[in-house]
């Protein structure tokens, strides 16, 4: 009988030898679960060179018996700021926290208005959220303001199709904010002939603050057969507000012979965020797997551009009608030849 | 010539599937009078917990429904003794966290197999004992959550399963009492790592996302307590379900805890009722 007590008590046993965190609903429950879960989740510690028990001491002693839920919201929302990570926000039912340094320190470089009056003319097509036209001059511009904006292959073949007969292509993703990764593969692979790594992936393993795998290679694979291709020369523009997924492309276009980076150096945001919450109910969003660039670089501080391709459009000029880092793209393809030339000049 | 031959070829198989049509129906007949199979179609209805560390630290509660089906039958070699069972059954919940701020949709479905021997004890008692291949899946839906939405589960294990039975009347009308336990010992399950993306496994790496599992790391207890009424042409089960299921792996634990009231109806009845037909039934 004995014998038999043991054999069901043996698997409730180890059942019960792992401990997870458990978190109260109170004041100091609330703080504590939202250190832990940074603790023990977030990718750019070591970095960055947090040390997250300091500052999470430092936070925790502005708590007190008389501080209410909204100053609990500040507080957090502060200590959260210290990790410099435009990917981390705390989310309420009345607000969310934000960290805006990574751009609003940083001139913008970019005004939609000057682009869509003194370039587009107020006369463009879209399709899977990129804007596209030929500009003066046999130059083709593409927008793209968000990788949330699913790119459907068809979307491309009649984009690349009206394009066709350019010097050159901008794709312009100033002010895109990311969204899918999935994306680039879709756009990337109207731009290469073979499957090429564009960068790695790593994710955590365990709560350690140096528990990462293996980088994994990401390989992006070119457009199926009958899909049409880009082979000309490629121009990306760029300013500190390309963040994330935005940044990710930069960091993969950058390594193709064919393609230069003009504008501002990006705004990072290497690594994939994860959610988790608080038992107040609060969700917080946080940077989980770090992307690296082919080279196995991080590239969450952002990605420069081509040396000697910075450039930068002051907001003067921009509200004059003159983006100066439009203007050096289509002067840096301006003097290529047409792909099909007329049959005058054959 | 060939043509007419193989006319005739058809024309006497079809006369020899016609002739032997009624032997089989015979046959069949015989067969499920002496070893009828008990079928067992339940309604669930109750309160799941959840708690999964890949999506969040609090524990999610709510409602859960479920659908399920349990056929039974004594064994042709050995009637008295064997008997095989196969389970379906699908479960849906729908769960909040603490703050009532997030949902969380939860769908598991699950099937198996086993074979147990049997033991008529005095005193209208029975005990079962046995096992067999089982296999799970299904998947918890954190709406809100970013690139960490859903925590994907996934089963294949060997289980061991019991019971114990008990049938008597009250005035003429024959009950059953039974529990039923099913816990998996060994097998694989699905876990992705610690931090690890669905779009990185979309990538390609498969590393360290099945683990041989046993009750340290995975470990589930399945238990139906059920009191059934058998009308004779039909039988009613009222019973009460408990699941509790616990995985570690990668540095992650979900912990998944459900009770539920179970009613169900078993078509032509357990063969309590009317005892003399049903020679090999299973209680």
């Amino acid at each position: 009988m004995k014998k038999l007590l043991l054999l069901i008590l043996i698997p409730l046993f180890f059942s019960s030898c792992h401990d997870e965190p458990s978190y109260q609903n109170t004041l100091y429950g609330n703080f504590d679960a939202l250190a832990d879960i940074i603790d023990r989740h977030y990718c750019f510690f070591s970095d960055k060179n947090i040390d997250w028990n300091e500052i999470t001491e430092k936070y925790r002693k502005e708590l007190n018996e008389e501080t209410t839920v909204l100053e609990l919201f500040v507080i957090c929302a502060r200590m959260l700021d210290e990790l410099q990570d435009g990917h981390v926000n705390l989310s309420s039912r009345f607000s969310t926290s934000y960290y805006r340094n990574w751009w609003s320190e940083y001139p913008q470089d970019f005004n939609l208005r000057t682009l869509e009056e003194y370039y587009l003319d107020f006369n463009w097509f879209t399709t899977s959220g990129i804007m596209y036209k030929q500009l003066p001059g046999e130059i083709a511009y593409m927008y793209y303001p968000s990788f949330s904006s699913v790119i459907s292959e068809s979307s491309l073949d009649y984009i690349f199709a009206i394009l066709a007969n350019s010097r050159g292509l901008i794709i312009d993703i100033r002010n895109n904010g990311g969204g899918m990764l999935t994306n680039i593969n879709t756009l990337l692979g109207r731009f290469i002939d073979k499957k090429m790594i564009g960068g790695y992936i790593m994710h955590k393993t365990g709560p350690g603050h140096d528990d990462f795998s293996e980088p994994y290679p990401v390989e992006y694979q070119p457009a199926a057969e009958g899909h049409i291709k880009w082979n000309g020369d490629i121009v990306v523009l760029t300013n500190r507000s390309c963040f994330s997924a935005a940044n990710s492309f930069v960091a993969v276009m950058k390594q193709l012979p064919n393609v230069k980076i003009v504008g501002a150096k990006t705004g990072g945001g290497g690594g994939m965020p994860f959610t988790s919450e608080i038992p107040l109910g609060w969700s917080v969003r946080f940077s989980a797997c770090p992307i690296l660039d082919a080279d196995k670089n991080n590239i969450e501080y952002g990605i420069d551009p081509t040396p000697g391709c910075e450039v930068h459009a002051s907001e003067e000029e921009l509200s004059q009608g003159y983006d100066a880092i439009l203007e050096y793209a289509i002067s840096l393809l301006k003097d290529n030849p047409l792909p099909y030339p007329d049959e005058e000049e054959e | 010539m060939n043509h007419l031959q193989s006319k005739a070829r058809i024309s006497f198989l079809t006369f020899l599937i016609f002739i032997s049509l009624p032997l089989f129906s015979q046959i069949e007949s015989k067969e499920n009078q002496d070893r009828p199979v008990t079928g067992y179609y339940s309604l669930e209805m109750g309160r799941t917990t959840v708690r999964a560390s890949y999506l969040s630290p609090l524990t999610y509660s709510g409602t859960s429904y479920g659908i399920s089906g349990n056929w039974s039958k004594a064994l042709p070699f050995c009637p008295e003794n064997a008997i095989m069972n196969f389970d379906g059954s699908g479960a849906m919940s729908s769960l909040l966290n603490p703050a009532k701020t997030a949902q969380m949709i939860g769908l598991i479905g699950e099937f198996s197999w086993s074979m147990e021997w049997r033991k008529r004890l005095n005193h209208n008692f029975q005990v079962t004992a046995g096992g067999g291949p089982s296999i799970s899946g299904g998947a918890y839906y954190l709406i809100r959550n970013s690139n960490n939405p859903v925590e994907i589960l996934a089963n294949f294990s060997l289980q061991i399963n019991a019971s114990a039975s008990k049938h008597f009347k009250i005035g003429r009308l024959p009950l059953l009492v039974t529990d039923r336990i099913r816990i998996p010992f060994i097998g694989v399950f699905f876990s992705p790592g610690y931090g690890e993306t669905y779009y990185e496994i979309y990538l390609g790496n498969h590393k360290g996302l099945a683990h041989a599992g046993w009750w340290g790391n995975n470990f589930r207890l399945d238990n139906l307590l059920s009191v059934t009424l058998d009308f004779g042409r039909t039988a009613m089960e009222i019973g009460y379900h408990l699941n509790v299921y616990n995985q570690w792996a990668n540095n992650l634990n979900t912990t998944i805890i459900s009770n539920a009231f179970v009613i169900g109806v078993i078509p032509h009845g357990i063969g309590l009722k009317k005892r003399s037909r049903a020679n090999y039934s299973i209680y």
